[in-house]
């Protein structure tokens, strides 16, 4: 379509023309490429590098290559296993539970029902809340001593006092991330129901499907690109889960763990502690490293297995998003 | 006949059902806000008591004046919007000069570039956030606001994403006309793309001013306490000047840190939730 518009002018022009257009395209995106290089591949590739030495951050005039030694040191550390089985854990729970809620909320929302937009707005409200808040509210709900849910409880069974920020701290977690992330996977599912074609449906509505076949045969094979990638950002997520075990288990935070719970003894949390409590930054990298790469495996595994359950209209053309 | 009038039934118990557990779904999802609320207004001892009170037997409206009075939490209130609004504004515009490139030039150099812009939104940000931090710490530049300046020049992959779809939608003819008339590229872009994007540059800028308003793990470890952001300060209960934790006081403080996000998206949530289905879909 270019092609035809510039084919028009005379030639000189022509050529001219597209040599403009470049240089502004570079001016264009000149402060993303620059932004790219020097603070995404620098920090990358200095990570990687300084996974391969003895850096604390003190000693940069006498710092050691050391070869894979951080990454040998890994696989010897008890605590890196037991916090990747921990994330692990949290993925596995925390991914499905999010995907399939907001996938029945979006398919309700998708019905004729009055006040679609207002419940849409409030599904989505708790996105909008800073995470620290979002803990706070639920420390309400959840403490051990006071909280609404134990109350609520101890109805039924007299003296109960369940540790759900500490124990249990895992389901509470997934409370805490399911509430601030159903809205966004609801909204997005729901936009996607929207798109499919009613005449689709209409059509299998004649040949006597009724709505659970509709569901299974139409609804949802459709939705497996958008589900797709929802399990895909959602897994990555999960992996480098951050925040919200840090504010829990962060001394003097509102949780105020003493002893932070081991229950969300995350693989970021284990790495958090090499890099800022112990400045172990050759160490605390090559665990970022170890991150990046499980996290590019399972992304392969799972575009892999896309070919089974994904439906793609344009199989094989391979189009551009 | 009998058959249809079934199928009427069962859809309309089906709405009904359907709107019973959304109704149900929306006080589940409000309760712990609603709750947060509640024990902002009970005194602290009401609060730590068992069995519980559920509401307070005088409300403690004054909680609210107390906490604003707080120098830590006024100061960081100021700091941090002082820092939000210009980043905010910076990297919207960055990210839409960026989008913008993407979405209307198609010079062969393009689709490349894109892809990477799209397989940074795949890398897990903490393996980019802590060598960032190493290398900021080297050079000195740790406890200044310096990372939010570059960032903010750098535009962000997410922003860039938006703006290209939003900006794709536009006809050719439009940057043509203007063309033949002499306009030149930053021109176009400025007085004919920009005035007609303003919805989606106040969505860019509702998550850019979030995000910092919500930031808690690059303010902790970047900055020293004195100078830290907001969602720092609101990690840690306020204290007395005994040392005596204020734990309902600090929670008139959290609902008010809570009020300008969810005032600011229940004003924008057309345009925001458009935003957020674009990035979700395609992103």
């Amino acid at each position: 379509m270019l092609r035809k518009a510039t084919g028009s002018a005379p030639r000189r022009f022509a050529l001219n023309r597209s040599q403009r257009r470049t240089v502004a395209f570079s001016l264009f995106i000149s402060p993303w490429l620059l932004g790219f290089i020097f603070l995404a591949i620098a920090p990358l590739a200095i990570g990687f590098l300084s996974s391969l030495t003895n850096f604390d951050g003190l000693n940069l005039p006498t710092v050691k290559f050391v070869g894979l030694a951080n990454y040998v040191r890994a696989f010897h550390d008890p605590d890196v296993g037991f916090s990747a089985l921990r994330t692990l854990i949290w993925g596995f729970v925390n991914v499905p539970v999010y995907l399939v809620l907001s996938f029945l909320l979006a398919l309700i929302l998708n019905q004729d029902i009055p006040g679609r937009g207002l419940f849409r707005t409030l599904f989505y409200l708790p996105s909008v809340v800073p995470v620290v808040a979002s803990v706070m509210a639920w420390k309400v709900i959840l403490d051990k001593n006071v909280g609404l849910l134990n109350a609520f409880i101890d109805i039924f069974r007299p003296g109960t006092a369940i540790g759900w920020l500490s124990n249990y701290a895992l389901q509470g977690m997934t409370a805490i991330s399911v509430w601030t992330g159903l809205g966004f996977g609801m909204v997005v599912f729901l936009a996607a129901l929207q798109n499919i074609p009613d005449e689709l449906i209409e059509a299998a509505r004649l040949d006597g499907a009724n709505g659970r076949q509709v569901l299974r045969h139409i609804t949802l094979p459709l939705m497996t690109p958008v589900i797709f990638l929802q399990l895909v950002m959602g897994l990555i997520n999960s992996f480098q889960t951050m925040n919200l075990p840090l504010i829990l288990s962060q001394p003097g935070t509102y949780t105020q763990g003493v002893v932070a719970p081991r229950a969300i003894y995350l693989y970021m949390i284990h790495t958090y502690k090499q890099v800022f409590s112990n400045r172990l930054y050759g160490y605390g990298n090559a665990l970022l490293w170890m991150l990046f790469a499980a996290v590019l495996v399972l992304t392969g595994v799972v575009f892999w297995t896309q070919k089974y359950w994904v439906y793609s209209e344009n199989a094989g053309e391979g189009g551009q998003r | 006949m009998r058959a249809y009038g079934r199928e009427r039934f069962v859809k309309r118990l089906n709405r009904a059902l359907g709107l019973s557990v959304l109704i149900l779904t929306t006080a589940l999802l409000m309760l712990p806000l609603a709750a947060l609320f509640v024990a902002s207004l009970k005194l602290d001892s009401e609060y730590l008591r068992w069995p519980i009170v559920l509401f307070p037997k005088v409300p403690q409206w004054i909680h609210y004046e107390q906490v604003l009075g707080l120098a830590r939490f006024a100061k960081a209130v100021v700091r941090t919007t002082l820092l939000g609004i210009p980043y905010a504004i910076v990297i919207t515009l960055t990210s839409a000069l960026a989008g913008y490139g993407f979405a209307r030039y198609l010079v062969p150099a393009n689709s490349r570039l894109f892809g990477i812009v799209v397989a940074m939104l795949i890398v897990p940000e903490m393996v980019i956030l802590i060598p960032t931090f190493i290398i900021y710490a080297q050079l000195k530049l740790h406890n200044t606001y310096w990372p939010w300046v570059l960032s903010a020049l750098a535009g962000s992959p997410f922003y860039i994403f938006l703006f290209r779809q939003f900006f794709l939608n536009f006809p050719r003819e439009l940057e043509e006309a203007a063309e033949v008339d002499g306009c030149g590229p930053l021109r176009i872009f400025v007085q004919i793309f920009l005035p007609n994007s303003t919805a989606v540059l106040a969505t860019v800028m509702f998550f850019a001013f979030n995000g910092i308003w919500s930031s808690y793990l690059v303010p902790l470890i970047y900055l020293k306490d004195t100078q830290t952001l907001l969602g720092v300060v609101m990690a840690s209960e306020f204290q007395n000047p005994r040392g005596i934790k204020l734990t309902t006081l600090s929670m008139a403080g959290t609902v008010i840190y809570i009020l300008p996000p969810v005032l600011a998206f229940f004003l924008a949530q057309k345009h925001i939730l458009r935003g957020v289905v674009t990035t979700g879909l395609k992103g």
